[in-house]
């Protein structure tokens, strides 16, 4: 795996529409150590960690309903565990406590192992979106702050100015935030709530920071703004020219959307070729299933393609394209499996 | 690795999601399209179902959803209609549209308010004005951004990157999918 990657570097870089290879060499270096998947040291666990929350507080965040397909909702006591390891993250990624991180760390490693068996079993029903929005945000805000106070208790030992009355853990089920000043600040409630709000970016910031790839090196807001608009700017930029690029090779337009929703349901019909497809353009979907490679499989694209097309033709002679492209079980292909239908549409 | 495949399922339930609804949009073109020019119909054709679908699949929650829709909405209306459905359009069109400018009409008041000249050199000052032009510059990037607040301008920009991506990555195999396709069938011959 690993030389495979170092080998298709350059071609990636040749085959890249207007990225910021800066932004991609930090992104490869990523995937190096998430691919190795020897590593069971805490550093890769922790990557590994830093995976799961953004996504999964993204889809917190902003949980809705789906009209067609429910998706499988994250329940209560799974958002807030969620939501402290994430803020556990932001807290001590800013302390130079190293202990007290490794310490956390552990212990939030074996939450996640409670956190990731209680997802499959959580229901279909779904809340409304609005109410665990803003509460989630209150207990996530809340839950912060309570253990932002004991970091800086610990580290500072020193008196805290009680301006609210604090809550310890009973703060579950109010709707507002309580807030302490620490010691040396200002305690009239706007400086209060200025800070309030500002922790709430900067936890904000840190989810962002570990979504994007590259961003976690970077120190300071001004540069880690300027890596997230680069990042959309090139997502943009890319749907741009697949789209345009879409136009360009399907001249045809059939309707197949029946045979489309059928096959959907027997996405994995036909197992009979993996191996063939293997080193293909959609094993992909086999290295990684994390989103961050997702982003990054994109370049991994432009460079694969064209020395596996030879590869591709060698072994299509006895594969009719449609059951190549049934033949990969992974769920995320099923995508795949809808592209032979979708490109006689369009 | 358990985590990484717990990520997945939910993206891949968002691509199938978004997927169906590029279909149905797409098929409102089909008539059109047959042989129309790369530029001007299929490209924008494609690329907006893409769009409306993608942010259909947020619809309720995210601002930027609401934006891009009522955006799509003043144009094509048919589109939307077709991937929606009826009776949630109907009811999106108008909330959407009213909500987006009221949004936009009290943003540019606020900010018409708050314009302060000053002349100061401390770092802490040089440092917030750049991140006000970094800010500036996100909230023109994502749709819908104008009027929004820091706070939420920052989850809104993670929900948008994170559609973008699934989007980004249905399209792209697709795409190659059907090169792949294009590709054996000239072999064959």
């Amino acid at each position: 795996m690993e030389p495979k990657v170092e080998a298709t570097q350059p071609q990636f870089r040749s085959g890249i529409s207007g990225a910021n290879p800066v932004e991609m060499g930090l992104g490869f270096d990523e995937i190096h150590g998430l691919i190795s998947a020897a590593p069971g040291t805490g550093g890769s666990s922790f990557t590994a960690l830093l995976e799961l929350p953004p996504p999964q507080a993204v889809e917190l965040l902003v949980k809705e309903d789906f009209p067609v397909k429910p998706m499988p909702p994250p329940i209560f006591p799974s958002n807030i565990a969620l939501i402290d390891r994430a803020s556990k993250f932001s807290v001590f990624a800013s302390a130079d406590n190293s202990p007290e991180s490794t310490n956390i760390l552990s212990a939030s490693s074996s939450m996640k192992l409670d956190l990731v068996k209680q997802e499959p079993l959580e229901s279909d029903s779904h809340p409304n979106s609005s109410s665990p929005a803003v509460s989630n945000q209150s207990l996530k805000s809340n839950k912060r702050k309570e253990r932002e106070k004991k970091v800086k208790e610990s580290n500072k030992k020193s008196k805290k100015v009680v301006a609210n009355e604090a809550s310890e853990d009973s703060g579950e089920k109010l709707p507002y935030v309580h807030v302490r000043a620490r010691r040396g600040q200002a305690t009239d409630s706007h400086s209060l709530a200025e800070r309030a709000r500002r922790e709430k970016i900067n936890a904000r910031m840190k989810l962002l920071q570990e979504l994007v790839p590259g961003c976690n090196k970077i120190s300071g807001t001004a540069m880690v703004l300027d890596e997230i608009i680069n990042h959309v700017q090139a997502l943009q930029r890319q749907v741009e020219f697949l789209s345009m690029r879409l136009a360009a090779v399907n001249p045809r337009i059939d309707f197949n959307l029946d045979a489309l929703l059928a096959g959907e349901g027997g996405s994995s019909i036909d197992n009979s070729y993996p191996g063939t497809f293997a080193p293909s353009i959609w094993s992909e979907g086999q290295i990684n299933g994390s989103r961050q490679h997702q982003y990054q499989q994109p370049w991994h694209f432009e460079g694969l393609h064209q020395p596996s097309w030879g590869r591709e033709e060698d072994t299509s002679n006895f594969i009719t394209p449609e059951t190549s492209l049934l033949s990969y079980d992974s769920p995320a292909n099923s995508a795949s499996l809808h592209s032979s239908h979708l490109k006689m549409e369009l | 690795m358990k985590s990484s495949t717990m990520c997945n399922s939910s993206v891949v339930l968002l691509k199938q999601e978004f997927l169906k609804k590029w279909i149905k949009g797409l098929h409102t073109y089909s008539n059109f399209n047959k042989n129309m020019s790369i530029m001007d119909r299929r490209k924008p054709a494609i690329k907006l179902s893409a769009d409306v679908a993608i942010a259909s699949t947020r619809k309720p929650a995210t601002r930027w959803s609401r934006a891009l829709m009522a955006d799509i909405l003043g144009t094509n209306r048919i589109l939307v209609e077709q991937v929606l459905g009826r009776k949630q359009d109907m009811r999106a069109a108008s909330g959407l549209m009213k909500c987006s400018k009221k949004i936009l009409r009290r943003s540019s008041l606020i900010a018409r308010r708050r314009v302060v000249p000053r002349r100061v050199t401390e770092p802490s000052s040089i440092a917030r004005k750049l991140v006000k032009n970094r800010t500036s510059v996100l909230k023109s990037l994502l749709p819908g951004g104008e009027g929004m607040d820091e706070v939420s301008l920052i989850q809104e920009t993670l929900d948008y990157i994170v559609s973008l991506r699934v989007q980004v990555d249905v399209m792209r195999r697709l795409a190659a999918g059907s090169l792949e396709e294009s590709l054996c069938d000239h072999h064959q011959f």
